[in-house]
């Protein structure tokens, strides 16, 4: 099932085409490679605007990654990592 | 002008699917938060077998459909694809109307020869939304608003159906008059009634004894049945002003405490006032909507001697409502809604007194502060008053649009 969180993590993330890419993240002491960025949408709050990602890991799970430029910090929000 | 109607199939649900792969193929349902009480808000096309519909309670839904994947909905990102869907239709036609968050309305090009030729037009767009976004949509083409809206609805998902007057007729005059787009359930059970039972029947019937029996809106119905609507197509360029605003809630539990109650009625109206005040309207009529443990839906209305942005003043008329109303038995829903809009402009509230100067001149630095710092930097303080949270009334997005502020400066991510 899908967990909400809001856990800070660390993105390793590459600029293409004017575009940022998540490439990895480290969560739970884990590092998580991104196999495909499949969705991107922003919120605002206030005068900050959130980036949100929706990744497919290589292995399996999909999660959200959000950047908020207050930090700046990226924050991992939702993960489903199996199960219904 | 041929007119298309785009209308996504299963929207959120296929968003989710699409963001998740290990949704694809299996039965989703969107909601809120799946871990509290609530109602559907979207099903997937693989759940819709089961009898799962949108608005239906989550208990009824798990009952009916234990094996889905119950996902919370963002409608953030539902907005923001609905927008990226308005560019791409933008590269086929300036004459876009967007008609819900999943639908929209294309004007073809007026040299658009015929209907096959306006048909093609609509499986070029189908295949560019499917190729761009992976998502399916279902279309509609007709002469008008009515026909493309009810052809797009013939057949799903990822159906096309092109229909004149003609074909509308066949297609539609053997079916129930209730499925005439603006023909609701009563209205279709006082027309049975008559004698009135399909399209064709309404179509049909006597102009001069519909408008006898349902006022102006009868012969109207009438043109509907026919196939024909002279309904513009407004292109979202050009904008059309919102005729109501309005926010609800379903309670976490059924709840009979004013206290709790009240504080709900507070925080509905405080959002519903500042997001007329951030898009520039203000409103005369506010309405109450409540919903009791048996699901029976009570609205009541009142005008207001004057228009108003002011969310005491919104929440001092829903809790007058509430209070005439409510008779003291559990509440499952509240919602507050504000409509007969007009432009601030045009109605500039009068500020004869100090006092009330003094209380516009607050409300703008609060505006202020929280179009910097978010909607949940500052509420009500009434709001908290009791011992039972508010985390069940979620912010909604901050307003659209903030006359005469600056844009803030942001950050990319790196």
């Amino acid at each position: 099932m899908f967990e909400s969180l809001s856990d800070p993590v660390d993105v390793l993330t590459v600029f293409v085409e004017g575009k940022v890419r998540p490439l990895r993240f480290r969560w739970q002491g884990r590092v998580i490679r991104v196999r495909k960025v499949s969705g991107e949408w922003t919120r605002r709050e206030g005068q900050a605007l959130l980036r949100y990602y929706a990744v497919e890991a290589a292995g399996a799970g999909t999660y959200e990654l959000c950047f908020d430029p207050r930090g700046p910090r990226w924050i991992l929000s939702r993960a489903w990592t199996g199960g219904t | 002008m041929w007119i298309l109607l785009v209308d996504m199939d299963a929207f959120f649900a296929s968003v989710e699917q699409l963001h998740h792969p290990h949704l694809r193929g299996r039965p989703v349902i969107v909601c809120g938060d799946p871990q509290r009480r609530g109602v559907v808000t979207a099903a997937s096309y693989e759940a819709r077998p089961s009898g799962v519909r949108a608005g239906m309670s989550l208990v009824e839904a798990r009952r009916l459909c234990p094996d889905a994947a119950y996902v919370e909905g963002n409608p953030e990102k539902y907005v923001a694809l609905s927008l990226q869907l308005l560019d791409l239709y933008l590269t086929f036609t300036p004459e876009v109307e967007p008609f819900s968050v999943d639908e929209a309305f294309l004007g073809l090009d007026p040299r658009t020869p015929d209907l096959g030729a306006a048909a093609r037009e609509a499986r070029r767009l189908q295949q560019a939304i499917d190729e761009r976004f992976r998502l399916g949509a279902s279309i509609g083409v007709g002469p008008n608003k009515l026909v493309a809206k009810m052809a797009s609805g013939l057949e799903k998902p990822r159906g096309l159906t092109a229909l004149d007057e003609e074909g509308f007729r066949r297609a539609f005059w053997p079916r129930d008059v209730q499925e005439l787009w603006g023909v609701g359930p009563k209205l279709a059970v006082r027309m049975r009634s008559l004698g009135i039972r399909t399209v064709g029947d309404l179509a049909r019937a006597p102009a001069p004894s519909l408008k006898a029996v349902f006022g102006v809106v009868g012969p109207s119905l009438r043109e509907a049945a026919c196939g024909r609507d002279d309904t513009p197509l407004v292109p979202y360029h050009r904008g059309v002003d919102p005729k109501s605003m309005g926010h609800e809630v379903t309670l976490p539990a059924d709840s009979a405490d004013p206290a709790f109650l009240e504080g709900t009625l507070l925080r509905l109206s405080d959002q519903v006032a500042r997001r007329l005040r951030g898009e520039g309207f203000v409103g005369r009529t506010v309405t109450l909507k409540l919903r009791d443990h048996r699901f029976v839906t009570l609205t009541r209305q009142r005008v207001l001697e004057a228009f108003t942005a002011d969310h005491r003043l919104v929440f001092e008329t829903a809790r007058a409502l509430w209070r005439e109303h409510w008779k003291g038995g559990p509440v499952r829903l509240l919602g507050v809604s504000v409509s007969a809009l007009a432009r601030h402009s045009d109605h500039p509230q009068a500020e004869l007194f100090e006092e009330d100067r003094r209380e516009g001149r607050l409300t703008e630095a609060l505006d202020r502060l929280r179009d910097r710092l978010g909607e949940a930097a500052l509420v009500p303080a009434g709001s908290l008053t009791h011992r039972r949270p508010l985390g069940h009334v979620p912010f909604g997005p901050p307003p659209a649009r903030m006359p005469g502020r600056r844009p803030g400066r942001e950050r990319e991510p790196s």
